[in-house]
Order: structure tokens, then C-alpha cells, then sequence
């Protein structure tokens, strides 16, 4: 007997057997305004956002933040709405690698001073943001970077977990799943010594959003 | 391979004396317990009904559990077709092989960790040892206690117990810095410096699982530092170890179970970062590990289905029930010589590994019930921990000479000449033995040197409450004339 056939076979003859799963949690949250609700979580937890008008506005921002950290290298996702801006032109003092461009992505993740990205969902209650992998979209990207800064539609805000899971089922989203689908609900951290928060332990040290209309 | 500390109730009773009196734990324990206690109740407050949903997530485990085969049979389904390799195993032996094998047909020499309860229990970095390959912890609480070559203790925060300075000082006496305690950003700094590295040059990534969720064949993973996701991202391989009652069927039942994993173990209303691993990296990603493997544990938990410790299995391994013990908050994780301590692991470590070698943890509790209240999944742990003690007298693991003692101790009582003929004696022969009110025990009675046993009053309380009656008696005669 396998250990397969052997574990099933044992879980079979020991369990009960009378299962009646609740039906699913509604979320109980209601925020009047989203975005400030996704700010004041994400300033909580030592992550930054900003809310702006437009598209346009938002690349000024991103702009002005890229000033400030004076970012020499950047790496960005090949994704909405990044995939039809020349950022590369834009921005001619950096040095910039877009995900699928020639080169070793790895790399020039490890090297980066920035990582740039968007997002699928951005949950309110948390101040979070749902990053999935796929064509055009690293996981390094997000990951290796001192910095990550995502540009984010202020559209893709829902209230919090519950919903989000919710408006999958609904768009028959729910069995495709990405290889890698993140939450990250601010910068990388840890209190392990001695419980003091310290930031950026093997993630990025700031972690800054931009929501646009 | 597999080392079970016995835990007998004197061993017990020794490592929680050295506890009590190790001033820089107490501090450190206290400090760390307490914030956690702080950050979870504001947590819970702030969510709109924690109440409801703690019922919640207590019926979905018990509606999960109750048909474990059929979901964990979905989950391996739809974790395949997504392109995970799935391994089953009954104990800790056969999980040690499954996963040294995947990592010597890699020929891997160095492999990540990412904190995980599931490979302590199976003593993971033993066996890759032996096999020649170097594990890594790479969850920073862990990593400095991989350092200083301890076990966890706690299951969230692994190295709770060190002050600042211990750390400082292992730190400079094994990586060659000089850090003073004060300088945690340094010391941060210098982990994720040193981590980088292997996280980028390791060819298999380990972890453990938070929770799995069947209808997508998907394995979450929280970690706040970010370790998780290096781990599960940067080595080309990844292997997963999960015990296998960590499993939500669906998503909506994911998330009810992470909004109160985070909530009650630190506080948070969601960790940093929730990594979500459905298969390997798909062909048109970038990047991401060519092959995922995920090890379906057992180790004694499908023995519990069914039975009074079913409930145990319930548990999201949050660890509010320890920071919340006040048995756990004076002795500290590592007297009860499991991965699992506090509460939980009074409950759950003789149950998997054996009540006869763990015969003190049923004990290592006042039955205040506070663990109940904290619990995330309600789990009526000072229930089982009932259970358990009387099992422990049922199947006479209970010293030889404690069962004479308890049934000579009922005769005598049922005799109550008998009894005061044999105080009287007591009495008398006590008198070497008695100061000061109380008696000096021989050591193998009071290893810790910390327990005082009354002596035998010079009157009994019967003797007294005589007297009190006849004096009343005089007073009322008198008062009558
Ligand atoms: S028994 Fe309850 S409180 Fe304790 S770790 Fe498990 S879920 Fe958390």
C-alpha cells in the first residue's frame, strides 16, 4: 500500500463524515472613501500612498519620488499602464530594464534601486496591494529592489479580502490562478529582536503607491 | 534521526525553574508576550464582528476536517494540473526522504529556508545535514536561533526569548561584527546582507504551508520579512511541508482564515506579505521556480480525525494561546521540548509524539482558560487537556508510587479514626524534618527546590473547629441567662 493509499484510506475510515460548511463570509466593511481608508492602513504599517487625478499627475509623482531616492537603475514589470509609455525616454538619466527586454532580468532585479509595478486589486481595509505573475509581470521585480512604487487605478479598490474573493467568483476568476499571486500590505519588516520594528529585511525597505483616477 | 526529548514531570519542573530564574528571559518573554496580547486585542476591536467571525472560521475547520480526504484529494488534483508534484507522507522518516531526495537529484548543497513549524516537527535540517546539504533559516528570529544552535520558542516569534544584547553578542561572536544591542537596524541590515546572497545562490527554496486551499491546488505562505517569497521565488526549486489539516477548501474560507492568522498572531490585519504558489512558473512568466513539490505530512494527525482530539487539529497555528499562558509566559518554549509549546503544544505534542514521553505538558497548565478565549478557531484546549490527564491515568503512565500514594491517601481518608491517629503520628515524627511551619523535602521530590509542603499543625482543623463550636456554645449559654 502506498503511504498515499495508506493516509486517504485511514483519513476515510476516521472521519465523520457529516460536513455542512458554512456559507461563505459576507464582508461586514463599508468605507465611504477607499482611497483614504488604503492610505491611512498603508501609513500605519510605515508604506506611503497618494492619491492623484490622473494618469498624468501620477507619472509626475513618480517622477518627483524618483528624484528624491535618486534612482540610477529601475526595473520595471511589462504591464498596464508602463507596457505603452516610453518611461525609458522620459527618463533619460536612468538606467532602466523592462521585463522581457534582452539581458539577464535577475540580474538587474538584484542591482536595481527601484522596482516598478502595477496591481490587479487594491484592498482598502488593509491597505494592500494583489500583484500576480504572468506574461511581462517578475516576481523580482517586486521583490529584490530597496524600493518598490506601484502605480495603481484607483479603480481597482475594493473594500477588503472578502470582497476581492468575492468579485473573482463572480468574474470566473477563481481557477485561474497566476503561478504567484502576492498580497503585500507594505514594506518588508520584522520585530524579531526583541519584538522593535525594524524595516526591510529581505524585501523591499519602502514600499510606496500611487492610486490614479 | 528523529530526537524526542522525553519531557517527565521532573524534567519539566527542572527547565522551568532555570527559566524562572533566568532574569534576561523572564524580560525578554514578558516584553514580547505581552506586546503580542496588546497588538491582538486592538486588532479584534477593530474588526466589525471578530466575534461572528471566529465562529466562522471555527465552522469551516470543523466542516473541513470532516471530509479531510475528499478536499486534500481536490487539493492534490488541482495542484497538479497546475503542475505542482504532490508527496504524501505518513511520518517524519518518510517526509525527511522525500524531501532529501528531490534535493540530492539537484544535487543541491545549499538550500533556503523559510520559518516552518512542519519541518521543526520533522527535524528537516538534521536530515539534510546528514545528507551532506547546508540549510539555511532565513526568517530572521529563526536565523539567530539556527546561529545559536536552539530550538524555537515560540511559534511565531522563534526567538522571543534573547534580549537585544544576547543577540548583539551572538552576531559579533559568529559573523565577526560589533554590534551593540541597541543597533537592531544594524543587525537587520546585515542579515538581509548575508541572506541576499544565499537566497540568489541556493538551488531549492523550503518552506512550510499557512494554509492550502483545494478548489486552485494553491499553497499560501505569510511572512512579514519577505523570506517567504525569496524563498518560493529566487531558487529554481521550491518544496513545500504541510501538515495535512492545513487545508481551507476554498478561497473565501483562505481569506476568513488569514484575516484572523494575522489578526491573532501579531496583531496584523493581514501579514506583509501573503505569497500565493499555484504550480511552478508558468511558461510566458519571466521568472519564477521550475518545479514545485509540495509534502502532505501526517505524523499522527489523521489518528486524531474523528476522536475527542479531533478539535486540535483546528488550529491555525496563530500562537495566541501562548502569549496569553501564564504557564507559558514564566517557563518560556523550551521546556516543553517540542516545536509546539504553550497551550497548543501541551495538547498537540503528546498526541503526535506521545503522551508517555511527554507526560508533564497535560499538566503545564492552571486550566484558566484563557487559551479558549484567545483562540482563534475556539478550540477548547483546556478540555483536551483534561482528556489527556486522564489518560495518562487510565493507561498508568502516572508514576507507580503517585497511584499507591492517591489510593492509600482514599482509604485512609474514608477512615476518619485512622486519619487522626495517623496525623497525631505525624505529628510526632515530623519534628526532624519541620521549620519554620513548613518541611524540608528530599531533593528527588523538589528538584527545583521551590516547593514548600506545610508541615502538620500542631491542632487540626477539626481539633479547632471543636473548640470554635463549644466556645460558641458557652457564648450563646451565657448570652441566654
Ligand atoms: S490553538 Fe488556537 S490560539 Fe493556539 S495556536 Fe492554535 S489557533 Fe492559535
Amino acid at each position: 500500500m502506498t503511504a498515499r493509499e495508506h493516509i486517504l484510506g485511514q483519513l476515510r475510515d476516521n472521519a465523520r463524515g457529516d460536513a455542512a460548511p458554512p456559507a461563505p463570509w459576507q464582508s461586514r466593511r463599508q468605507f465611504d472613501d477607499m482611497a483614504a481608508r488604503f492610505i491611512a492602513s498603508l501609513e500605519k504599517v510605515k508604506g506611503a500612498a497618494y492619491r492623484v487625478a490622473s494618469l498624468d499627475v501620477a507619472l509626475d509623482k513618480l517622477g518627483e519620488l524618483l528624484q528624491t531616492l535618486e534612482a540610477e537603475r529601475i526595473v520595471v514589470n511589462n504591464e498596464a499602464p508602463f507596457d505603452t509609455l516610453d518611461l525609458p525616454g522620459r527618463w533619460p538619466e536612468a538606467e532602466w530594464h523592462t521585463v522581457g527586454q534582452a539581458g539577464d532580468l535577475r540580474a538587474a532585479c538584484a542591482a536595481a534601486d527601484v522596482g516598478l509595478s502595477s496591481a490587479d486589486a487594491a484592498l482598502a481595509e488593509t491597505g494592500t496591494l494583489v500583484l500576480s505573475s504572468g506574461p511581462g509581470r517578475s516576481r523580482l521585480v517586486t521583490l529584490l529592489p530597496p524600493v518598490h512604487i506601484a502605480l495603481v487605478p484607483a479603480a481597482c479598490l475594493t473594500p477588503d479580502i472578502f470582497t476581492w474573493t468575492a468579485t473573482r467568483h463572480a468574474a470566473g476568476l477563481a481557477d485561474a490562478m497566476p503561478a504567484n499571486l502576492i498580497l503585500v500590505s507594505g514594506p518588508s519588516k520584522t520585530a524579531d529582536i526583541e519584538q522593535t520594528l525594524a524595516v526591510g529585511v529581505h524585501g523591499p525597505k519602502r514600499f510606496i503607491v500611487v492610486l490614479y483616477d | 534521526m528523529t530526537h524526542t526529548p522525553n519531557v517527565t514531570f521532573y524534567d519539566f519542573r527542572k527547565s522551568a525553574a532555570k527559566a524562572v530564574n533566568d532574569p534576561n528571559l523572564q524580560r525578554a518573554v514578558d516584553g514580547a508576550t505581552l506586546r503580542f496580547r496588546t497588538h491582538r486585542a486592538e486588532a479584534l476591536a477593530e474588526l466589525p464582528d471578530s466575534d461572528a467571525l471566529r465562529d466562522h472560521l471555527k465552522a469551516i475547520r470543523a466542516a473541513t476536517l470532516a471530509c479531510l480526504a475528499d478536499h486534500l484529494e481536490t487539493f492534490e488534483r488541482n495542484a497538479q494540473a497546475a503542475g505542482a508534484h504532490v508527496h504524501w507522507a505518513r511520518d517524519a522518516a518518510d517526509a525527511q526522504r522525500i524531501v532529501v531526495e528531490i534535493a540530492q537529484q539537484h544535487d543541491a548543497d545549499l538550500v533556503v529556508k523559510s520559518k516552518s513549524m512542519a519541518t521543526e516537527e520533522i527535524h528537516l535540517n538534521d536530515a539534510l545535514l546528514a545528507a551532506g546539504i547546508e540549510p539555511v533559516e532565513t526568517d530572521l528570529g529563526e536565523w539567530i536561533i539556527q546561529l545559536a544552535g536552539e530550538p524555537p520558542s515560540h511559534i511565531i516569534g522563534p526567538a522571543l526569548h534573547k534580549t537585544r544584547q544576547q543577540v548583539a553578542e551572538l552576531f559579533n561572536r559568529k559573523l565577526g561584527t560589533n554590534f551593540t544591542g541597541d543597533d537592531i537596524p544594524g543587525m537587520t541590515e546585515q542579515a538581509r546582507r548575508v541572506l541576499r546572497e544565499k537566497f540568489l545562490s541556493a538551488s531549492i527554496g523550503i518552506s512550510g504551508v499557512n494554509v492550502a486551499v483545494a478548489e486552485t491546488g494553491s499553497i499560501v505562505l505569510v511572512t512579514n520579512e519577505g523570506n517567504g517569497r525569496m524563498v518560493t521565488s529566487a531558487p529554481p526549486v521550491h518544496i513545500a511541508v504541510m501538515g495535512l489539516e492545513k487545508l481551507a477548501p476554498t478561497w473565501d474560507d483562505a481569506a476568513v482564515w488569514l484575516s484572523l492568522l494575522g489578526r491573532s498572531a501579531t496583531g496584523q490585519p493581514l501579514s506583509i506579505y501573503t505569497a500565493t504558489i499555484t504550480g511552478p512558473a508558468q511558461a510566458d512568466d519571466p521568472d519564477g521556480p521550475q518545479e514545485v513539490h509540495i509534502v502532505l505530512l501526517d505524523n499522527g494527525r489523521s489518528a486524531l480525525l474523528g476522536g475527542k482530539y479531533e478539535e486540535i487539529l483546528q488550529c491555525i497555528r496563530c500562537g495566541a494561546c501562548l502569549n496569553i499562558c501564564p504557564v507559558y509566559q514564566e517557563v518560556s518554549g523550551h521546556a516543553y521540548g517540542s516545536p509546539y509549546s504553550g497551550p497548543i503544544g501541551a495538547v498537540i505534542t503528546p498526541l503526535l509524539f506521545g503522551l508517555e514521553e511527554y507526560e508533564a505538558l497535560p499538566h503545564a497548565s492552571s486550566l484558566c482558560g484563557a487559551c479558549l478565549d484567545v483562540c482563534p478557531a475556539r478550540i477548547d484546549l483546556p478540555r483536551m487537556l483534561l482528556e489527556l490527564r486522564a489518560d495518562e491515568v487510565e493507561q498508568r503512565i502516572i508514576p507507580r508510587q503517585e497511584r499507591l500514594l492517591e489510593g492509600s491517601a482514599a482509604w485512609v481518608l474514608g477512615r476518619p479514626r485512622l486519619f487522626r491517629f495517623l496525623t497525631g503520628l505525624g505529628r510526632f515524627f515530623q519534628r526532624p524534618l519541620a521549620r519554620n511551619g513548613s518541611l524540608r523535602l528530599p531533593r528527588g521530590l523538589n528538584p527545583a527546590r521551590d516547593r514548600q509542603l506545610p508541615a502538620l499543625a500542631p491542632r487540626s482543623f477539626r481539633e479547632l473547629w471543636d473548640d470554635g463550636l463549644s466556645a460558641n456554645d458557652a457564648t450563646s449559654e451565657e448570652e441566654g441567662t
